[in-house]
């Protein structure tokens, strides 16, 4: 099979996935009974029940129902947050900026500290380095992040005193203009360098923690592949003809080491996206995940749909992108499917 | 489980097909256990079960209800080492101690039923699609690929939040989200079996098919499912727990996720103890599991070295 046909069959499946996905969100909030209860006091007449049933369409069959939602959806309603007390696409915006910055930050923190842990510990075989960052790629699958970070915080922020939480110092994060929500780009156009210490500062904390997870993920991958790779022939051609083991590392060994990895990287996204809801919670970061937190704590729905809608979208879209760079990178993929 | 049993070993047709097993049971255990960390994890799991089930004599029960946590309004947030309060007390008087010992009950209960649970629906589901195939192949397999689309933890997080904030609807909440792993693993391992020359010849000496499926297929088809099952024990306390933390399950109950809730509160005037404690019991809980599963899998599938 073609590369194009395979990305053309993979796009031709997302919408079917997506509204698979929107049909589990919508069948979620019907499991409690009809939403109308929300919208009830104990005052109303039956009159009044059917008048509000009637507006929200909640009279009709279910699946007319979900329609005139996945309408709504589409034009760009996604109703009500009780928690925001405004509509969810109003408040949407700045919350995503907030938590995609945070995420972003870690993806940094994973991609780079795991491929060095990776490559140090691959090209270290056995010795020391290899076996630290084996514990640390161990331990990170089975970390629970939110332990690991309240031991974060009571260690670099009530013991040490080095870090601060949150997402910024208030006076300072006022003093600048917001047009993109992302607080350290922002300070940045602002010219403003108080501002943009303020921002890195308050995300070094929490990036290092989300990220620790990941950076697990991808440092034992990676080591894992540059093991392998290093006992290629073509390494062995490479030391013959006398290039320095620095430059057969860099160029040859872990340039196809990195193939397999870029995978676990996808993958590894989806740890960072679902752990943003525990660490926004403990880091008081005021982002999506906190939202989602306080909306399921409070049974806020329509917070509840977008936020499982909008990350499950992001998360196969995401999946869709890296799969077709590794398809590039690797045609075998391709042609085994 | 030790490999150096004092019976010779019997080869031959006196030795009936249960001994057989058996002691391929107990070599292949004995092959799993010679790797120190896959030792370490299985003492790890055995202390912790052992703890799960002698809690009522290691720590007085509550009464009436043993897993709710025990109030001691007289010794709030008292720094561990303190006397009647080994690990210390939270800031509402709760006994670091107890919800520790305790806590590791609710875990045991929680994870086998959800891994009883999913496997079952899971090898079910793999099966029936990979054995039959055509039609209800397909069909499984759709509904399986749009499970999968959503990430786990927020998609066990919708659910219990709908369903409503209780420790049993988290059990249902994962149970609902966790059995699809087991459908995809189960469905491509049918279909490679399916493909041998001795499914071939119990179909030619005209064997029905559930007879094919019980004596072939499924024994050589439940490694992965096995190994699987292993590190979702560890998993499934994880994201349990991460539920709770949350603030999913009831508040009060003597369970790991909801001490460290509790204990937060306390860090900022640095009272780290009940916070610590029970969090770190939830990283052991799923080192173990982990370190065993890694371990059973390198042993039984070495193929697949990575997830």
């Amino acid at each position: 099979m073609q590369i194009r046909d395979y990305i053309l069959r993979r796009l031709i499946v997302l919408p079917f996935l997506i509204v698979g996905v929107s049909i589990i969100v919508f069948g979620l909030t019907r499991i409690g009974g009809s939403p109308v209860a929300i919208y009830l006091s104990h005052e109303m007449s039956s009159e009044e029940v059917a008048e509000i049933e009637a507006r929200y369409h909640l009279d009709e069959p279910v699946p007319v129902q979900y329609a005139y939602w996945a309408r709504g959806v589409f034009e760009g309603d996604l109703g009500w947050s009780g928690v925001a007390a405004a509509p969810v696409t109003a408040v949407f915006p700045n919350k995503l900026a907030a938590t995609m910055e945070l995420a972003v930050a870690s993806a940094v923190v994973a991609v780079s500290l795991g491929i060095g842990l990776g490559t140090f510990a691959g090209a270290r075989r056995n010795k020391l380095p290899d076996h630290i960052t084996r514990i640390i790629s161990i331990s990170g699958a089975a970390m629970p992040l939110f332990w690991f970070a309240i031991v974060m915080l009571i260690v670099f922020w009530v013991y040490l005193g080095w870090f601060p939480i949150g997402r910024s110092t208030p006076e300072i994060f006022a003093s600048i203009a917001h047009p993109t929500g992302l607080y350290t780009v922002d300070s940045l156009l602002a010219g403003n360098f108080t501002a943009f210490r303020d921002s890195v500062w308050h995300l070094v904390l929490p990036a290092l923690t989300l990220g620790y997870g990941a950076t697990a993920i991808i440092a034992r991958m990676m080591r894992s592949s540059l093991v392998e790779e290093l006992q290629e022939e073509y390494v062995d051609a490479a030391r013959a003809k006398g290039l320095a083991e620095r430059l057969v590392l860099r160029r040859h060994a872990r340039r196809n080491a990195l193939m397999p990895t870029v995978t676990v990287i996808g993958l590894s996204f989806g740890f960072l996206l679902q752990g943003t809801i525990v660490a926004e919670i403990i880091f008081r970061w005021p982002g999506l995940g906190r939202w989602m937190a306080d909306s399921v704590l409070r049974g806020d729905r329509a917070t509840i749909m977008a936020y499982v809608l909008f990350t499950s979208v992001l998360f196969l879209v995401v999946n869709l992108v890296v799969d077709v760079v590794y398809a590039y990178l690797d045609r075998r993929v391709v042609l085994g499917s | 489980m030790s490999t150096t049993s004092a019976s010779p070993p019997i080869v031959g047709a006196h030795e009936s097909a249960i001994r057989v097993r058996l002691r391929r049971m107990g070599e292949t255990a004995g092959r799993v256990l010679s790797n120190p960390t896959t030792l370490g994890g299985l003492v790890i799991i055995l202390l912790m079960v052992g703890m799960a089930l002698l809690a009522p004599w290691l720590v007085e029960p509550n009464t009436p209800n043993a897993s709710q946590m025990p109030r001691d309004w007289g010794a709030i947030a008292v720094p561990p080492g303190s006397p009647g309060h080994p690990l210390g007390t939270t800031n509402t008087g709760g006994d670091v101690l107890y919800g520790v010992i305790w806590g590791a009950r609710t875990s045991l209960r929680l994870s086998l039923i959800v891994v009883s649970v999913t496997v079952a629906i899971g090898v079910a589901v793999g099966s029936l699609a990979g054995f039959r195939g055509g039609r209800i192949d397909e069909v499984l397999m759709r509904i399986v690929d749009v499970f999968l689309s959503i990430p786990e933890l927020i998609f066990a997080l919708a659910i219990a939040a709908v369903l409503g904030p209780s420790f049993r609807n988290i059990i249902l909440a994962l149970a609902i989200v966790f059995w699809v792993k087991y459908a995809r693993i189960m469905r491509a391992q049918v279909l490679h079996v399916k493909q041998n020359d001795y499914v071939d010849s119990s179909r030619v000496i005209g064997d029905s098919n559930w007879n094919i499926f019980r004596k072939d297929v499924l024994p050589n088809s439940i490694t992965p499912v096995v190994v699987q099952a292993t590190l979702d024990m560890g998993n499934i306390v994880l994201v349990g727990a991460t539920l709770s933390f949350i603030g999913l399950a009831e508040a009060g109950l003597a369970e790991w996720g909801v001490l460290v809730s509790e204990g937060q509160a306390g860090i900022s005037g640095g009272r780290w103890w009940a916070s610590t404690f029970p969090g770190l019991m939830v990283f052991l809980w799923a080192l173990a599991f982990n370190l065993l599963g890694d371990g059973i899998r390198d042993v039984l599938d070495p193929k697949t070295e990575t997830r």
